[in-house]
């Protein structure tokens, strides 16, 4: 007979380290603060007093799914930990669930009613509930032309140096999909970010922007975009990435060339444009295009948001186009006290 | 009747059945996942459409992953998953049931 499935607290420290031998003795071992401490709850199974199956979720991702065969039915502990996990999310109102996991486990997920994103050497990606990849898909025109272009962008502002990649882009292709990231983690929220990408970009005639998704630089696929993370990390989930990006949005809307900004200034970014310079060839090219540069620096979107903070607006219709420039003037007291309610401007 | 949310009911253990539904637009499209599809397949998309059409659902996506249920377990995950999704879980449908 199996056993109940019930709440592990984490935050008490013996529970916290009986889950985490038990999930090294499966070969986990990434136990990071910025891994542990997103997740918002975990559930156990016990035999006797053993820990034998458990399993986390954060948002709409399930993490930390390790279970123990032993005495048992293969696959018995493992249905019921995601059973349980799947209905407390339910419970919540979310039912689009996406989860990360070793490509050896990827056919049990399968066997459970998710289907495969992608798969690299390190991780395999997969997604169950009301919603697909194929309904987002449907939910973007297809763009006319013979080559076109693709572009994701969190834009947190949109600057000129944002607009100077979609020019370049809209110039050498026929059109242009500016896909704007969807996950709310950012100074702008996505609304704000989305409306000033449309209002930056509304001449270019070309240019379709549309929201990215679930599938695009968004906290389920790439949380080390939003997270500080190790290099290893950034590499693997960017690799996942870049393959939906190429296996599914590309192909089915045609896109024939990524366009990236050159990256000086942020670690994340620059692994994740070499890691499209991989993965995208040849059926999608990658073209980097050099940053635009303004009083001798390059433009960037966190010096936008350093001038909000410091409170200083002098030089901010160098750095975006005025579009941009009259939203921060007129929500500059509610985007400072953002930031003072402690929405962090050194990241992405 | 129209689908007000998506909802969920059944589990992933041997001999359930988890079945959600979720807003359509083109009629009751099933998808189904089970290792027995293939013999029980069509009779498992019966036991499902009879239910919703006696609840009077026309336009739902239906998610099922069936882990060997009898037709019984089937049709009481679907009349929960129903009742869940158009929010008529307090007043139980007894002409379907």
């Amino acid at each position: 007979m199996a056993g109940q499935v019930v709440d592990l607290y984490l935050n008490q420290e013996g529970t916290f380290n009986e889950w985490q031998t038990f999930l090294q003795s499966l070969g986990i071992s990434n136990f990071s603060t910025t891994e542990t401490s997103v997740i918002d709850e975990t559930v156990g199974i016990f035999d006797g007093d053993r820990l034998v199956a458990t399993g986390s979720v954060s948002n709409n991702v399930l993490k930390y799914i390790g279970v123990c065969n032993q005495n048992q039915t293969q696959g018995t502990y493992f249905n019921m930990i995601v059973t349980e996990l799947l209905a407390r999310l339910a419970q919540r109102g979310i039912f689009h669930v996406f989860v990360f996991t070793k490509p050896q486990y990827s056919q049990s997920f399968q066997h459970l009613g998710f289907s495969e994103l992608a798969q690299s050497a390190d991780g395999a990606l997969l997604e169950t509930g009301d919603v697909t990849i194929q309904t987002y898909l449907d939910t973007i025109p297809q763009l006319p032309g013979q080559s076109i272009a693709g572009i994701v962008m969190n834009a947190n502002p949109f600057t000129r140096g944002h607009r100077y990649l979609v020019e370049r882009a809209a110039e050498e292709a026929d059109a242009v999909y500016v896909f704007v990231v969807n996950t709310d983690s950012s100074l702008f929220t996505t609304e704000e970010r989305v409306g000033l990408v449309t209002a930056g970009l509304a001449d270019l005639n070309n240019v379709l922007v549309v929201s990215g998704g679930d599938y695009m630089v968004s906290y389920a696929t790439f949380p080390a975009y939003f997270l500080t993370s190790p290099e290893k990390e950034i590499t693997y989930q960017t690799t996942l990435d870049a393959r939906i990006f190429k296996n599914w949005v590309a192909k089915e809307r045609h896109i024939t060339t990524r366009y990236v900004g050159s990256e000086p200034r942020s670690r994340t970014t620059a692994i994740y444009n070499s890691v499209l310079q991989r993965e995208l060839p040849p059926e999608v090219a990658v073209k980097v295009i050099e940053r635009r540069s303004a009083n001798h620096d390059v433009i960037s979107a966190r010096t936008v948001r350093e001038m909000i903070a410091a409170d200083d607006l002098t030089h901010l219709a160098v750095l975006v186009p005025d579009t941009t420039a009259k939203y921060i003037q007129e929500h500059l007291t509610d985007l400072q006290k953002r930031i003072k309610k402690g929405m962090k401007i050194d990241g992405n | 009747m129209e689908i007000k949310k998506t909802a969920l009911a059944g589990t992933l253990e041997s001999s359930d059945i988890q079945i959600m539904l979720s807003k359509g637009t083109n009629g009751i499209q099933i998808d189904l996942d089970s290792e027995v599809a293939k013999s029980f397949g069509d009779d498992i998309r019966r036991v499902i459409t009879t239910v919703l059409t006696d609840f009077n659902i026309t336009d739902v996506n239906v998610k099922a992953v069936d882990k060997g249920a009898l037709d019984c377990v089937i049709k009481a995950r679907t009349i929960a998953a129903a009742q869940r999704a158009l929010d008529t879980v307090n007043e139980p449908a007894w002409e379907v049931l």
